[in-house]
């Protein structure tokens, strides 16, 4: 896993763009729609108006400085926040997280560094994957251990762990279960360069074969790795190709005034 | 959990996996835990017994008398109490403000922050992690009113029948129902969030009353304030149950109806809604778990208010050495943080004034009631005044911008403390003076412990935290962290020690010239207790480590 290709400018080269899909290919399924959304708390907004759509088979990246209200445009897609103004719809549906359709659809990882301290780094996973009904939990379980690098720490528990292992755990927790949208808050924090490409690598890959994927990412390789459109959050939102969103998030400082 | 299946697991199986899982891997059991914190419970009662031997001494050697202090009152014969039915009535209004105040921050559904983050994404009935926790937490204000109001009933005059308390209680778990029913709606439907901010003011305000009350009475105008009216306030109305009325039960049908309407929309509540409430219980929890008055009232209040204040210290100085303006500055610092938190000095106010209350209400006025309560006040206080030792303890890193030992620092930490407690020392006692409760040699010998009590209260800031990589301790709750109680008692017990000689002197009736004395002797121990900086073992050193030296090599 670690002996995967380096994670240097030439994986950028890779980037995707939507017109590598087929003109003529049948149209893919609308997974979340955005709608005049802004996200904010209260009645404050933190940031301009949003709207987007993204197929299965789309990974939509948000990308923009510190405090532009990336997470919080997250959070509010999926429903973990009130939305200033505007709607949001998940397969068809308004976002309601107490509707058990949309939790069986929709994985979430964001910086929520909270385990239960008594029980293992396996037992935390079990728990997710015996609750979707993921088959195989054994398994299931020692393969995302493995990819994500934790096999020999199953038995250890949380608080034991690294806070990059304590997000290897976070990100595994996602996979060992099924989805048919994933929804990431900058999964590249505190991993190792490896890691990092392995993970853009996967959810390329996951994409490719149909999921959508919504990312909050400050990583201009990963993007350009992962994602197929992005949006820059900030007063005014703009909707960009992922090279154009790479060169904006290296080169565009707000905080130099 | 079933490694081979296919089958989804409901609510109810993957609570009780997790709570098994848990357990299953803790070691020993409750005589843990209580054995964990024997030595301060040991040490408390040897302190108990000498102190009894030591007032028994001093009542004696004073003249007082040979009547047990225990049993005698510090008022003067000829003070107009305040009456036990406004007493009662006060003292319901402020635990209901109180409840209520919990149940809105902590809300009835509750879950902890790990089920949030980990239970809640799951596809299955939401009702199977809720409705356990709602369900068990009426245990509290079930057992609140009954706590609360057998005792206030039978200290009511006419000594009400049993059958009358009976139906006493059975009003007062109404109210407590109502209350905890009003709270969960609130939750559900994310409304009345107003009643927070009533319930947190009400919880302050209304124990003032009665010193207030009193002070007026005794203050020679011959008006007296009679403030029996709160009796009839909603929160008072077991009391009238007991006194013969039975319209007030009104309220128990009422209790029953929201309860229902919330049991039957529990599964309305949001994601956002549960994890606010988790955080805010683990914010209580953590704030309980340290004693700290001032942090349980942030957690309930909902947390810390920013960039509302214009309190601006300066802190950039130009007279002195290196070191002395870095002090300025960092004492500076300090008083700007607890200058912007008003709320937090009222508190401490209100803290003064509450031994004076509970001696001005008739039958009350016993010396060694107002000593203990004068100790948890003192106590609350000091831990309130500590915030932003606490806060250093948690983020060291800001101590380390100055360039000061870390001993100057932790001895900068304790002056505004101190300062406060003498302060508190001085307002708490010249109420009890107005009160005839306290002579003026027992306020200068109460002001003479308040820089002890800002040691206590470094001590309680800079406290060890429980350890959670050592193996847990089973309990019916879960498993408990090594060292959680013995964190718990860190701090209170310094206060207790820096206090006995006033408490000693209150409860005998008289103040003997060598309490003074003492009384700083035990002061500076506790300075010197509170700021101490414990060395950082390095490895290789220690008893074990100095054995492992002294083995001889293996022979091969």
């Amino acid at each position: 896993m670690l002996g995967r290709r380096a994670y240097t400018a030439a994986t950028m080269t890779k980037s995707r763009t939507p017109s590598t899909k087929s003109p003529t290919a049948p149209a893919r399924p609308s997974v979340v729609r955005a709608d005049k959304l802004q996200a904010g708390y209260g009645d404050k907004a933190v940031c301009g108006v949003v709207s987007f759509t993204v197929r299965a088979g789309d990974a939509l990246a948000l990308v923009g400085p510190n405090g532009a209200g990336k997470s919080t445009v997250a959070k509010t897609v999926v429903g973990q926040l009130e939305p200033v103004h505007g709607s949001t719809e998940v397969n068809g549906a308004p976002v309601d997280d107490r509707d058990i359709e949309f939790r069986r659809d929709v994985a979430v990882v964001f910086d929520d560094d909270a385990f239960f301290p008594a029980l293992t780094v396996a037992e935390h996973l079990a728990i997710v994957a015996a609750g979707h009904g993921s088959g195989e939990v054994e398994e299931v379980i020692d393969r995302e251990l493995a990819f994500f690098g934790l096999g020999a720490l199953r038995d250890a528990r949380p608080y034991s762990l690294s806070s990059g292992q304590r997000r290897r755990l976070l990100l595994a927790a996602a996979f060992v279960r099924p989805r048919t949208l994933l929804v990431l808050d900058e999964p590249e924090q505190r991993l190792d360069t490896a890691m990092r490409t392995a993970l853009a690598e996967r959810l390329r890959a996951e994409v490719d074969a149909g999921l959508a994927l919504l990312v909050v990412t400050h990583d201009p390789a990963f993007l350009q790795t992962v994602a197929t459109r992005a949006l820059f959050i900030a007063d005014e939102v703009r909707t960009m190709t992922p090279a154009q969103a790479a060169v904006a998030i290296s080169t565009e400082n707000p905080h130099a005034n | 959990m079933s490694a081979r299946t296919q089958e989804r697991f409901s609510a109810r199986e993957i609570r009780q996996y997790t709570f098994r899982a848990g357990l299953s891997r803790s070691e020993g059991g409750l005589m843990e835990l209580i054995s964990e914190g024997y030595t301060y419970v040991l040490g408390a009662v040897v302190l108990l017994v000498m102190s009894g031997a030591v007032v028994v001494g001093l009542r004696n050697s004073l003249g007082i008398g040979n009547g047990s202090g225990f049993v005698s009152s510090v008022l003067s014969p000829d003070f107009h109490a305040v009456s036990l039915l406004q007493a009662s009535a006060t003292v319901l209004l402020t635990l209901a403000g109180a409840l209520l105040s919990v149940e809105m921050s902590v809300g009835p559904i509750t879950m902890s922050v790990p089920q949030t983050a980990w239970w809640l994404g799951l596809p299955v009935r939401r009702r199977g992690f809720i409705q356990p926790g709602f369900l068990l937490s009426m245990v509290w204000p079930t057992a609140a009113a009954i706590a609360v109001v057998v005792p206030l009933t039978l200290g009511l005059p006419g000594a009400p029948q049993p059958g009358r308390i009976a139906l006493a209680v059975l009003c007062g778990i109404g109210v407590g129902l109502l209350l905890y029913g009003v709270a969960a709606w609130a939750q559900i439907t994310n409304s009345l969030r107003f009643l927070k901010g009533v319930a947190g003011v009400l919880t302050l305000v209304a124990p003032l009353t009665l010193v207030v009350t009193a002070l007026y009475d005794n203050a020679g105008a011959g008006h007296s304030l009679s403030m029996d009216w709160l009796a009839y306030l909603p929160t008072g109305w077991p009391l009238l149950v007991a006194q013969g009325s039975l319209w007030p039960l009104v309220v128990l049908p009422a209790a029953l109806a929201l309860l229902l309407r919330a049991y039957a929309s529990l599964e309305r509540i949001t994601t956002g809604r549960l994890r606010a409430a988790a955080a805010a219980g683990a914010y209580v929890q953590g704030s309980l778990l340290s004693m700290d008055a001032s942090e349980l009232s942030r957690s309930l209040g909902g947390g810390n208010l920013v960039g509302r204040s214009r309190v601006r210290l300066p802190v950039v100085f130009r007279r002195g050495t290196a070191t002395a303006r870095s002090i300025k500055t960092l004492i500076s610092t300090h008083a700007t943080m607890l200058l912007r938190q008003p709320a937090q000095l009222a508190r401490v106010l209100v803290l003064a004034a509450i031994p004076a209350s509970v001696a001005s209400v008739a039958h009350l006025g016993n010396a060694i009631l107002i000593a203990f309560v004068l100790y948890l006040c003192g106590h609350l206080a000091a831990t309130t005044l500590g915030g932003t030792a606490r806060f250093a303890a948690g983020n060291p890193a800001v101590d380390r911008l100055m360039p000061l030992p870390e001993r100057t620092v932790r001895r900068t930490h304790w002056v505004l403390p101190a300062g406060g407690m003498t302060l508190w020392a001085l307002v708490c006692f010249l109420l009890l003076h107005a009160l005839g409760a306290a002579s003026w040699p027992l306020v200068i010998l109460a002001v003479c412990a308040g820089p002890g009590l800002g040691g206590a209260t470094i001590r309680a800031a800079f406290r060890p935290s429980p350890d959670w990589t050592m193996p847990a301790v089973a309990s019916p709750l879960g498993p408990v962290p090594t060292g959680a109680v013995r964190s718990f008692l860190v701090g209170p017990d310094l206060s207790l020690i820096t206090l006995l000689p006033v408490l000693i002197c209150l409860v005998a009736g008289g103040v003997p010239l060598i309490a003074f004395p003492i009384q700083l002797l035990l002061s500076t121990l506790a300075y010197a207790w509170g700021t101490r900086v414990r060395r950082r073992k390095k490895q290789g050193e220690g008893f074990l480590a100095s054995l492992a030296q002294q083995q001889p090599p293996a022979k091969r």
